[in-house]
C-alpha cells in the first residue's frame, strides 16, 4: 500500500503565511483585502516581493527563476507556516519540475490555491506525499466580492476537521464512500495524465471544475482521464463548477451531467453542483485527506474522516 | 519509457498504394458534414481514377458529431472490415474520434491494411495506430478543406490536393520544403514520421493510444488556442518524456487566439517555447513548415521514413 499524505500543522496565532505568485500576475489591488483578512485571522502575512504585485509587463507573476526561487524561499523557510499562492492562470506547469521539495517534506506546511495550482496539488499527492489545500486564492478575499466562503479557508487553517453538506441534484448517483480526497481543475487534471505528476487515483474521491472552456474540451478532458483508467479507479466524483462552459455555434447536444453520465462506470456515486471552482462559492477542500462522503436522496455530505 | 530496441525494431508496415478503380470509403468520425460539402472531394477523387463509397454516417447529426458515438464508430468499423475499401477519408475533424476509439477494432489492419487519411481530431487515428498496429497513416486536408471550385483554386491549395493523391498512389516520392528561420536548429535526421494537432496528442497522453515518438520526427501543429495552453501542451510532450529521443522536430502552423488583453500576453514566441524544451538535445528542429491548419498543408505520410534536413539555407523533407 502506498503511504498516505501527510498533514501538515494546523496555523496557529501569529504564524506566517507566506504569499507567493508561482503563475499569472495579479493586479496589486486585488491583495489588499486579503493582507488585511489573514491578519485579522490572527496570522502574519509575508509577501513575496519578486512575484506579487510587480507588473512584469507580461503575463507572469515573474520569470520562471523569480517564480521558482519564490517558491523555493517559502518551502525552505522554516518560520514559514502556510503558502499561499496569489493568483492562479498559467504558469505552474513551467516550475513545477525545478522545485525542490526535500525541506519541506521534512517540514510540511499547507500549500493553498486551485486552478493553475492544481497542478502542484497532484505533484504533492503523487511525489511528495504531503497534504494540502484546494481552496480561494487572494483575489476571492476582495470585499467588493461576496466572502463568505472564505470561512471555510479559515476553519481549515486553523485544524478545525471539515465538514459540508449540499443539497441533493436530480443527476446524483448515491452512495456512501469513505476515501482520499483528490482533484481540482479539469485542464490540469488531463494535463497531468503520462506526467511525473498525474496522481494515483485508486479509492479516491476526485473532485473537478473548470471556468470558461467550451464543451468539446471539457469532454475531451474527461474522455482522457477516462481512457488512462482513472474513472474505473475513483470511488465516487464530485462534480463542482462548471457554469461559465461555453458552447459552439453548432451546439454540442450534450448537457453536463450527460457528458460525465458517458464517462463514469454505471453506479459510480456521483454529486452535482459542488461548490468548488471559480465562483464566489468555493469551498475548501483538503487534497490527499481521506473524507466520508454520503451521496444520499436529501443530502450530500462531505465529511472529513 | 521506451527502450532503443524496442523502438527500432517496430518498423511500420505501409499499406498497399491505391491503383486506378481503388475505392475510397468516405466516413465522419468526428464532426457533423452533409453530403454535399464531400463534392470537391469527390470530383478530384474520381479525376484520380479511383471510386469512392460514403459511409452512414455522411449527414447524420447528433449534436455536434456527425451521428451517435454507436453510429460513428459503426460506420468506421464497416470500412475497417469491407475489403474493397482500400483507404478511408476523413471526411472532418471538429471534435468526436477519441469517444469512439476504443470501439473500434482495428485487427483487421493486420490482415487489409488501408491507409486512414485526415488531421486534426484525426490525429487520434495516426496516433492509436502508430501505437497498436504500426502501420503507416497519411495526415493530410479532409474533405471540408477541398476547394469548391478546382479551376480557380489557387496553386497552393491544387498543390496540397495533389499531394493527397501523389502519397495514396505513390507517384513520386513525397518531398517538402520551407523557408528558413533564424530559429530552426540545424541538422540532418532520417526517421518515421509521427505527429499531427497538439491538443489531440496531449488528450492521448497516459492513454492506451499515447504518443511514442522515441526514434521518429514528430510533426506538431495547433490552431484557435492561446499560447499559454500550446506551451502547456509543449510541457505535457516534455513532462511524457517524449521529445528526449527525436530524431528531429519539425513545427507547422501554430495559430494562436489572442488574448483579450494584450497585457495578459506571453513574452515568450512560440519558437522560444519549442526551444526551451530541446535546449537539452541536439536533433534538427524546424519551425513554420507547410502543415497544419492552413491552405499550405502538405499530405505527410506517418510511419515512413523520412530525411529531414535543416540548414541556413532551408528546411527539405524528403521520402527516404
Amino acid at each position: 500500500m502506498p503511504s498516505k499524505p501527510v498533514q501538515p500543522a494546523a496555523l496557529k496565532k501569529n504564524d506566517l503565511i507566506a504569499m507567493i505568485g508561482p503563475s499569472g500576475y495579479l493586479d496589486p489591488g486585488k491583495i489588499t483585502d486579503c493582507l488585511q483578512t489573514l491578519q485579522q485571522w490572527g496570522y502574519q502575512v509575508m509577501v513575496d516581493p519578486e512575484t506579487v504585485g510587480v507588473y512584469r509587463g507580461n503575463y507572469f507573476a515573474g520569470s520562471d527563476l523569480e517564480r521558482t526561487e519564490a517558491m523555493q524561499r517559502a518551502l525552505d523557510n522554516p518560520d514559514v507556516k502556510a503558502i499561499l499562492c496569489a493568483r492562479g492562470g498559467y504558469g505552474m506547469s513551467r516550475i513545477i519540475d525545478q522545485l525542490d521539495f526535500k525541506k519541506f517534506k521534512k517540514h510540511p506546511k499547507w500549500i493553498i490555491g486551485f486552478s493553475d495550482i492544481t497542478l502542484l496539488h497532484l505533484h504533492l499527492n503523487r511525489r511528495v506525499k504531503i497534504s494540502s489545500l484546494h481552496a480561494p486564492m487572494a483575489a476571492a478575499f476582495m470585499k467588493s466580492e461576496d466572502t463568505s466562503y472564505l470561512l471555510y479557508l479559515q476553519k481549515a487553517l486553523k485544524g478545525s476537521l471539515s465538514q459540508y453538506k449540499f443539497s441533493p441534484q436530480p443527476d446524483n448517483n448515491t452512495g456512501h464512500v469513505t476515501g482520499e480526497l483528490i482533484g481540482g481543475n479539469l485542464c490540469l487534471l488531463a494535463h497531468s495524465v503520462g506526467s511525473p505528476s498525474e496522481p494515483d487515483v485508486k479509492g479516491k474521491i476526485l473532485f473537478i471544475e473548470d471556468v470558461g472552456e467550451h464543451f468539446y474540451t471539457i469532454d475531451r478532458f474527461l474522455w482522457q482521464l477516462k481512457r488512462a483508467g482513472w474513472m474505473d479507479k475513483i470511488a465516487a466524483l464530485l462534480v463542482g463548477d462548471f457554469s461559465t462552459t461555453k458552447d459552439t455555434t453548432q451546439p454540442f447536444g450534450k448537457s453536463m451531467e450527460q457528458i460525465i453520465k458517458d464517462v463514469i462506470p454505471q453506479g459510480l456515486p456521483v454529486a452535482f453542483h459542488i461548490p468548488v471552482g471559480h465562483q464566489p462559492a468555493n469551498i475548501t477542500l483538503k487534497c490527499g485527506v481521506q473524507y466520508d462522503l454520503n451521496i444520499g436522496k436529501k443530502s450530500v455530505i462531505l465529511k472529513e474522516k | 519509457m521506451d527502450q532503443p530496441d524496442k523502438w527500432l525494431s517496430a518498423d511500420s508496415k505501409i499499406p498497399p498504394y491505391l491503383q486506378k478503380g481503388d475505392c475510397i470509403g468516405i466516413a465522419s468520425p468526428s464532426g457533423h458534414i452533409q453530403y454535399k460539402e464531400l463534392l470537391p472531394a469527390i470530383n478530384q477523387i474520381k479525376s484520380w481514377g479511383l471510386t469512392f463509397k460514403t459511409g452512414q454516417t455522411i449527414g447524420l447529426k447528433d449534436g455536434t458529431f456527425g451521428g451517435t458515438d454507436q453510429q460513428r464508430a459503426a460506420d468506421f468499423q464497416q470500412m475497417l472490415d469491407d475489403p474493397s475499401i482500400k483507404a478511408i477519408l476523413c471526411a472532418r475533424g471538429g471534435y468526436g474520434a477519441v469517444r469512439i476509439i476504443d470501439q473500434i477494432d482495428f485487427s483487421s489492419l493486420n490482415h487489409h491494411p488501408k491507409w486512414i487519411i485526415g488531421f486534426s481530431d484525426a490525429t487520434v487515428f495516426h496516433i492509436h495506430i502508430a501505437h497498436n498496429y504500426h502501420l503507416a497513416t497519411l495526415h493530410s486536408k479532409m474533405c471540408n478543406s477541398f476547394p469548391d471550385n478546382w479551376s480557380s483554386a489557387t496553386p497552393e491549395q491544387q498543390a496540397t490536393i495533389n499531394s493527397i493523391r501523389d502519397a495514396l498512389m505513390n507517384t513520386k516520392k513525397m518531398s517538402y520544403q520551407s523557408l528558413k528561420n533564424p530559429m530552426n536548429r540545424t541538422g540532418r535526421a532520417e526517421g518515421e514520421l509521427i505527429g499531427g494537432n497538439m491538443r489531440t496528442i496531449e488528450n492521448l497522453s497516459g492513454t492506451r493510444s499515447a504518443l511514442q515518438a522515441a526514434g521518429k520526427i514528430l510533426f506538431l501543429e495547433e490552431t484557435h488556442e492561446y499560447l499559454y495552453n500550446m506551451d502547456r501542451m509543449l510541457w505535457n510532450l516534455a513532462r511524457t518524456d517524449q521529445l528526449r529521443h527525436l530524431k528531429g522536430l519539425i513545427i507547422g502552423a501554430m495559430i494562436r487566439t489572442p488574448q483579450r488583453d494584450p497585457n495578459d500576453e506571453m513574452n515568450k514566441s512560440i519558437y522560444e517555447l519549442v526551444m526551451e524544451k530541446v535546449k537539452a538535445y541536439d536533433y534538427p528542429v524546424t519551425f513554420d513548415f507547410p502543415v497544419g491548419h492552413i491552405v499550405e498543408n502538405y499530405a505527410l505520410k506517418c510511419g515512413v521514413p523520412h530525411r529531414l534536413e535543416v540548414t541556413t539555407v532551408g528546411t527539405t523533407l524528403i521520402e527516404s
